[in-house]
């Protein structure tokens, strides 16, 4: 199926005719990689007693444009959360599950047609949803919530610098628009998992061997999946022991937000949170070089919120 | 008195049991519904468990409170379930075999549906058989097994085969033969076929789930209940009549009850058909004089006599001119008594209970120490099929020859789920004690201890960086930690990597950094049950 090389928006194009996505013709005609000039970077604070995260979402994307400008009527949104691990929320080792929550009401409020969740869980899914809220958030909201399984990951040529033929979760890229948003945690070996590394619970296969290139196997990731948005979640950061912590002495409280259609930027900004210097992570670094996003000082489109 | 209602009373109820029974099995798993509530404070709640767990029906099980008692000297939780069938026993005779139990429901449709025993030829073999008298030895074996400190009653007790086969071997195989046609339907080119292999798949998750559940020895499991139920061309319900244990225990009571089942001497005409139908031989033409224990309470006689001749009556069992004892076949019964003294023995010859060195032995958490565990442990499966990973399997050869069907974890298959503890939840005789998530994990409580196999792990042999094992640790901080130093690579290039290093004072055992390094077979970093904390010549640590 694969002897000869075929374009991501080919594979894209021929697994929607083959898995028979609903959404067919709009997915195939998605923006390359965010150009430079479009590039806008929102910093969410959420600093007053007492504020509402629902409300420190909309505000940041309010300065983004509005959910509107990306999310049009009729749109299947996919949003991935980082559900990684049967963690309870207050651990920050998962997506927080009122930001999720918030974005997935925005979506449906901009008259998305429907919006999923997904996520190819490390711990067992059905347990990683219960523990983390997304099971509560899929519930509250009527979102789908796609559990994984070896019947949704197709091969997929991602045409990577590194990565060549990988199994893909395929409820990702079936979508018009696609919204990655993870959570913000230090990792004992890329650093820190924040937007770009969350892709790598969007494939499936041996994801453990990916670690022997951990750098550049997260660029050709974040390049093949190319999300239209990126929501950090640094409402708390897990500083400590990540990726999967468990201990609430390693968190810190931050209340902020990174939304960007920058995939690199976004990451930059963030590892800023954690007094990194982004150059300093192969994966920013690389991602940078090879086309793929700006540093977050790079970008003119800046604005930040405070509620 | 017509009793013919008391047939289709008996066919509702063992509907009724064996959909409950199934319903429940299916059910001894995470609650699919199972979710949090995060809204407020973002805090710790309540653990995860099995909503309606199937244990109820080990619990009215005499023979399982029976052997815990004698063997492990504990009244396991729900005793007084196992008491009321026992006095209902006595009231009534054996009900629980005609009116309850699945594996009897199971073997009533296997040998009445197409029955291969037929006319004159049924109404010959269903004359009381001595064989009968197997079923007390079986029963005397288990008895003084588990007075010896063995318990061997689930090999033999209904409920356990019952359970043991369909969750371990008759689901698992219709759920990888479903799963193989979803995996082809999604891989096809034909879009409709990958929708509808997508529908279906959720449709049947709650039941099959959505991955390839396995288990150790599912074949020989799966061969015992088909042999169990193709005895049943041999006589009908060969397994009730000749061999089960608990209808045996259930048959020494029900000899005492009043509820005699006769005939109408004016009515009935001699013919027999009561006997040709009766489900456990039990010789109903003979009338009250028949031996009762043997009485299933089908009321086949009841359904099929041509003269409404059958009667039920409320009366002192005449003992008199009666055998001393049911058919306790002597010889039977003495090698019982043997084989229950030897078994415990000959199970202690290969060292595993008294000697602790088996690696391979790692039982799941909160289970008692070897010799309190084979006292109690039923072997029954329920903690195998709840465990969400997959890692507790029937042991093979892993707990000797004492332990096999005992729950071992392969964390090659699965791992301990860090937060969980579903399997103590539904352990019906305590083998596994409960606990909360909170004592496993704090306490901690230790099923083993891993070790880094420098030759195979990739930065320690100098093949390149890793860290899965450290990454997946889920204790806080981490039992895995990393130190950074030069290793020779292949090229004979010194490069930096990270080397993981256990710290046995954190590490409980999960098994996950085994289950997900790259290294697939005999992993570079393998969990080892030295250092369990329910042994104390296991621990590793002062």
């Amino acid at each position: 199926m694969f002897e000869r090389p075929i374009s991501r928006r080919d594979s894209i194009r021929r697994m929607l005719q083959l898995a028979g996505g609903v959404v067919l013709g709009a997915a195939a005609v998605r923006p390359a990689a965010a150009a430079a000039d479009g590039s806008f970077l929102v910093d969410g604070v959420g600093r007053s007693q007492g504020f509402s995260i629902q409300e420190l979402v909309k505000k940041t994307f309010d300065a983004g444009g509005g959910i509107e400008k990306f999310v049009k009527r009729g749109d299947v949104v996919v949003i991935k959360p980082n559900v990684s691990w049967a963690r309870e929320p207050h651990l920050a080792a998962t997506t927080n599950p009122e930001v999720l929550q918030a974005v997935v009401e925005l979506c449906q409020a901009a008259g998305a047609k429907k919006v999923r969740i997904a996520d190819h869980t490390i711990h067992g899914a059905a347990r990683c949803f219960a523990v983390t809220g997304v099971g509560a958030v899929a519930k509250n909201t009527g979102a789908d919530l796609v559990h994984p399984r070896s019947s949704l990951m197709r091969d997929m040529q991602l045409r990577g610098e590194r990565l060549n033929v990988w199994p893909v979760f395929t409820p990702i890229i079936e979508a018009d628009k696609l919204i990655n948003l993870p959570v913000a945690k230090v990792h004992g070996l890329s650093g820190l998992t924040l937007g770009m590394k969350n892709w790598i619970g969007a494939v499936g296969g041996r994801r453990n061997a990916l670690h022997q290139d951990i750098h550049q196997t997260i660029v050709d990731l974040t390049r093949f999946f190319t999300p239209h948005l990126t929501l950090i979640d640094a409402t708390r950061i897990l500083t400590r022991h990540g990726p999967s912590g468990g201990d609430p002495a390693d968190v810190a409280v931050l209340n902020r937000l990174i939304l960007s259609n920058d995939p690199v930027a976004a990451d930059a900004r963030a590892a800023r949170l954690f007094d990194m210097d982004p150059d300093s992570l192969g994966f920013i670094r690389l991602g940078r070089q090879q086309g793929l996003g700006l540093d977050d000082t790079r970008i003119a489109d800046r604005h930040q919120v405070v509620v | 008195m017509k009793l013919r209602y008391l047939l289709w009373l008996r066919r509702i109820s063992q509907g009724v049991f064996l959909f409950l029974f199934v319903l429940l099995l299916v059910k001894t798993r995470l609650p699919t519904q199972a979710v949090i509530d995060y809204s407020g404070v973002m805090e710790g709640r309540g653990d995860v468990a099995v909503d309606a767990p199937v244990t109820i029906f080990f619990q009215i099980d005499p023979l399982v409170w029976l052997t815990s008692f004698i063997s492990g000297h504990t009244l396991i939780q729900g005793v007084g379930w196992a008491a009321a069938v026992l006095l209902l026993t006595l009231l009534m005779g054996r009900f629980f075999c005609g009116f309850v139990c699945p594996l009897g429901t199971l073997n009533h449709l296997a040998g009445s549906i197409r029955p291969s025993l037929k006319g004159r030829r049924r109404r010959e073999v269903n004359q009381p058989s001595p064989a009968r008298g197997v079923k007390y030895g079986i029963l005397a074996v288990v008895l003084v097994s588990a007075a010896a400190g063995l318990n061997l009653a689930g090999f033999v007790d209904p409920i356990a085969i019952a359970f043991r086969s369909l969750a371990l071997a008759v689901l698992p195989a219709f759920g990888i033969g479903l799963k193989e046609i979803f995996d082809a339907m999604a891989g096809s080119d034909i879009k409709l076929l990958a929708l509808a292999s997508y529908a279906a798949e959720e449709i049947v998750s709650p039941v099959f789930g959505y991955g390839y559940r396995t288990y150790q020895t599912g074949w020989i499991i799966g061969l015992v209940l088909l042999l169990i139920l193709f005895l049943n061309r041999i006589r009908p319900r060969f397994w009730c009549r000749f061999l089960c244990p608990l209808g045996a225990l259930l048959g020494l009571v029900a000899r005492f009850s009043p509820l005699r089942i006769t005939s109408d001497a004016a009515a009935c005409t001699g013919c027999g058909q009561c006997n040709k139908d009766c489900q456990g031989a039990a010789d109903p033409l003979s009338g009250y004089d028949g031996p009762s224990e043997e009485c299933l309470r089908c009321f086949n006689c009841a359904g099929t006599c041509p003269e409404n001749a059958v009667r039920l009556q409320w009366r002192m069992p005449r003992t008199a001119g009666r055998k001393a004892a049911p058919d306790l076949k002597r010889r039977a019964v003495l090698a019982g008594l043997g084989a229950g003294l030897a078994l415990p023995l000959l199970g202690r010859l290969d060292g595993r209970v008294h000697t602790v060195y088996s690696a391979d032995l790692v039982r799941p958490p909160g289970s008692l120490p070897e010799t309190d565990f084979l006292q109690l442990c039923q072997r029954c499966g329920l903690c195998m099929k709840a465990c969400p990973t997959n890692v507790i399997l029937p042991a093979l050869a892993e707990a000797g020859f004492a332990g096999f069907w005992t729950p071992v974890l392969n964390m090659n298959h699965g791992y301990c789920e860090y937060t969980c503890n579903l399997c103590a939840g539904v352990c019906p005789t305590g083998a596994i004690a409960p606990f909360t998530v909170a004592e496993k994990t704090t306490k901690p409580i230790r099923i083993g201890s891993a070790y880094v196999d420098r030759g195979r792990c990739l930065p320690w042999s100098g093949n390149g960086p890793c860290i899965v094992c450290e990454e997946h640790c889920p204790t806080a901080p981490k039992a895995i930690y990393l130190v950074t130093a030069a290793v020779e690579g292949p090229d004979g290039a010194p490069r930096e990597v990270q080397l993981p290093q256990v710290n046995l004072a954190r590490c409980t055992g999960c098994g996950i950094c085994q289950n997900k390094c790259i290294v697939r077979g005999k992993p570079a970093i393998r969990v080892i049950a030295a250092g369990e904390s329910r042994h104390l010549r296991n621990r590793i640590l002062l």
